[in-house]
């Protein structure tokens, strides 16, 4: 039982393998660089999310509001780009959006570990707080035209390929962002005291404070990096659809939640993984760009994904379940 | 000399009495769906047009939140000022019926504004058909096609009553004028009003129908979606996309060609035509079929019931875009 296939990973790169060959072979178009290109670029925000919120899960909290700072962060900045009249990297839009993320991110923190207040309804008032202070403040007009370093950002494009229907296609730029969170969170989650203290208070709360663990440092840390990169998923979702619109994002968190959980990480915390989340990610986006390559009529597609939601899920719990049966016995 | 100033003293008080008659200035509250956006900014600017113009006091009120309820008080309250007439474009039609009843009784002239179903109110004013709308769209999309090759159909959701009339009429146009022409997809797309959505769709649909030529979109950021995913293609020249929009929205793609065509009412006209039409009512003037409200699209209103239909469509592309600034 402790082979690979035990674990939920596995079981989520199995849902993936089959669904891409079921997809194949309905339509071979799908068997093309072309496709993997679009899939990755499609996967870079809600893949950002994904990493952001697997932290969150682990440590035994959820957060809702990350949609919210996102949006709020990103439509800031390029209001604040294009009044300057900035014409420089996009490095600095994701400088200056980053740190309004952690900013706002450290508002949860305070609520969160001063007032211990549940993760759930400080960041449910926060998100809608975020948005609202936005829209009344700062502005509801859509920037359609961005600064110019974001819509050079998307417009970057490597190893091009020719496309079916005689246009060209290329690896998004965007993709090497999620390139670089990936293994930044995964060190900090694996090597360091921090992200072993966030397993730890997901495992048992009480046990990691007698252990010597300050969840104040670690609760702060967390909400502050999960802030962060929703200002950076921020600025690469409003590059890619090269607008700043402060109604955008706000409403997709459960099904970026959804994701994850389906690759494995437990909502009552101390479980999963980044490769799970990413997987999770992954399978989600799948199945939302193929239903038209498969000829699922639009009344069925939300059903589809229902579906697929929950035998994913049931899976990677039954296997939990039978994981927990297994470590009693092995004690007896 | 007496005499002279009993004349002018009966002119006097005669001019006194007809003046009011003659030009009498009346209270017009026009009332939007939602306050402070580019839209019904748009629509305040024809409205304030119509006060210029005719010296009765026009304003337009709107609530800061898209919120039924919100409206309805805001309605309430012109009521207690006794406004003479009030103009509404109901954010739900249904929502507002019991207080248009209300203003009605108190003898206010009530006329909405993209509410066909509305019962209470003495007219609703609407810009276009929306099966000839979509049929028009229908026209561009086929002459940049050439009147050939495969097309793809989307809307915000299938449940978006107006998006399925537009696409609908679209739909109906071509088997009867364009039968070269062949619909791809079943039902229409949904894209959710999400103009990440729409880029994504049409990205699928571009691997999906390698002769894919044309796709006629419904929701406002749709066009810009799958515009941005034809240009990214390179695929201008190849693939055609149509459908409503705004030039805010979707300027930057009418530019490139990625989008050719959008078409959309000018909501000023509508703020104008909306408060003649109150005026008209006020004045006792006869309301009939095939009459001029003297705005342009509005000079040919055909009577369905309690429901004016305009002929009020704007379609621009990359040479009249300049004109609009919403």
């Amino acid at each position: 039982m402790n082979g690979i296939f035990s674990r939920n990973e596995a079981f989520v790169a199995l849902i993936i393998l089959g669904l891409v060959l079921i997809i194949g072979s309905i339509n071979p178009n799908f068997f093309t660089l072309g496709t993997l290109y679009d899939l990755l670029r499609s996967s870079v925000v809600m893949g950002i999310f994904g990493v952001g919120v697997l932290m969150v899960l682990v440590s035994g909290g959820t957060d809702i509001s990350f949609t919210a700072i996102a949006a709020f962060c990103t439509y800031v900045t390029s209001r604040y780009l294009n009044s300057i009249g900035f014409e420089g990297s996009v490095l600095v839009a994701f400088l200056i959006s980053g740190a309004i993320g952690v900013l706002l991110g450290l508002i949860n923190a305070i609520l969160i570990s001063s007032f211990k207040l549940p993760t759930l309804i400080v960041t449910l008032g926060t998100g809608n707080m975020f948005r609202g202070f936005m829209l009344a403040f700062i502005g509801t007009k859509i920037v359609t035209v961005l600064p110019p370093g974001m819509i050079r950002f998307s417009r970057t494009e490597f190893f091009p390929v020719t496309t079916l229907i005689g246009g060209t296609n290329g690896l998004s730029a965007a993709v090497f962002v999620l390139l670089a969170v990936v293994p930044v969170t995964w060190y900090i989650l694996n090597y360091t005291m921090l992200g072993r203290g966030i397993y730890a208070i997901g495992g048992d709360r009480v046990a990691a404070e007698r252990a010597g663990l300050n969840i104040n440092v670690i609760q702060f840390f967390i909400y502050c990096y999960v802030g962060f990169l929703a200002g950076i998923a921020g600025i690469v979702h409003s590059s890619l659809v090269r607008t700043a619109n402060p109604f955008d994002l706000v409403g997709t968190e459960l099904s970026v939640i959804a994701a994850v959980v389906l690759g494995g990480a437990r909502i009552t915390g101390g479980h999963g993984t980044i490769l799970g989340a990413i997987l999770g990610v992954f399978l989600v986006i799948i199945i939302n760009n193929s239903l038209i390559m498969m000829g699922v009529p639009s009344y069925w597609q939300s059903a589809v994904i229902g579906m697929i939601i929950i035998l994913g899920t049931s899976i990677t719990a039954l296997q939990s379940k039978r994981e927990s049966r297994v470590s009693i016995v092995d004690n007896q | 000399m007496k005499k002279f100033f009993v004349v002018m003293m009966v002119v006097f008080l005669v001019a006194l009495l007809v003046s009011p008659v003659m030009a009498k200035k009346y209270t017009i509250a026009t009332v939007v769906k939602l306050d402070g956006i580019a839209w019904f900014e748009r629509m305040r600017e024809g409205v304030k047009k119509f006060a210029q113009d005719t010296g009765h006091e026009a304003f337009l009120v709107g609530p800061p939140r898209a919120d039924a309820a919100l409206q309805v008080q805001i309605i309430e309250d012109l009521i207690a000022q006794g406004v003479d007439a009030i103009c509404v474009v109901p954010f739900s039609p249904e929502a507002v019926e019991p207080v248009l009843k209300r203003a009605m009784d108190q003898g206010i002239v009530v006329i909405t504004h993209e509410a066909s179903n509305i019962q209470n109110a003495h007219w609703d004013l609407e810009a276009f058909d929306n099966y000839a709308f979509g049929a028009k769209l229908m026209d561009y999309l086929a002459s940049y096609m050439g009147e050939e090759g495969e097309y793809a159909t989307m809307v915000g959701s299938l449940t978006s009553k107006t998006h399925m009339e537009w696409i609908t009429g679209s739909v109906e146009r071509q088997k009867e004028k364009y039968p070269q022409m062949k619909l791809v997809t079943e039902s229409p797309l949904e894209c959710y009003d999400d103009q990440t959505r729409a880029y994504e769709n049409m990205k699928e649909l571009l691997r999906t129908y390698p002769n894919l030529r044309g796709v006629r979109t419904s929701a406002s950021t749709a066009a810009p979606g799958c515009g941005l995913a034809v240009e990214e293609a390179g695929l201008q020249d190849r693939v055609h996309v149509v459908g409503p929009s705004l030039v805010s929205l979707s300027g930057q793609y009418l530019k490139t060609g990625a989008v050719k065509v959008i078409g959309f009412w000018d909501p000023a006209d509508a703020g104008y035509a909306m408060n003649k039409l109150a005026v008209m009512v006020l004045e006792g003037q006869e309301v009939t079929d095939g009459m001029d409200l003297g705005v342009p699209g509005y000079n040919k209103l055909r009577m369905d019931g309690r429901v004016l239909y305009g002929e009020a469509w704007v379609f621009v592309t990359k040479d009249n875009m300049d004109q609009y600034n919403f």
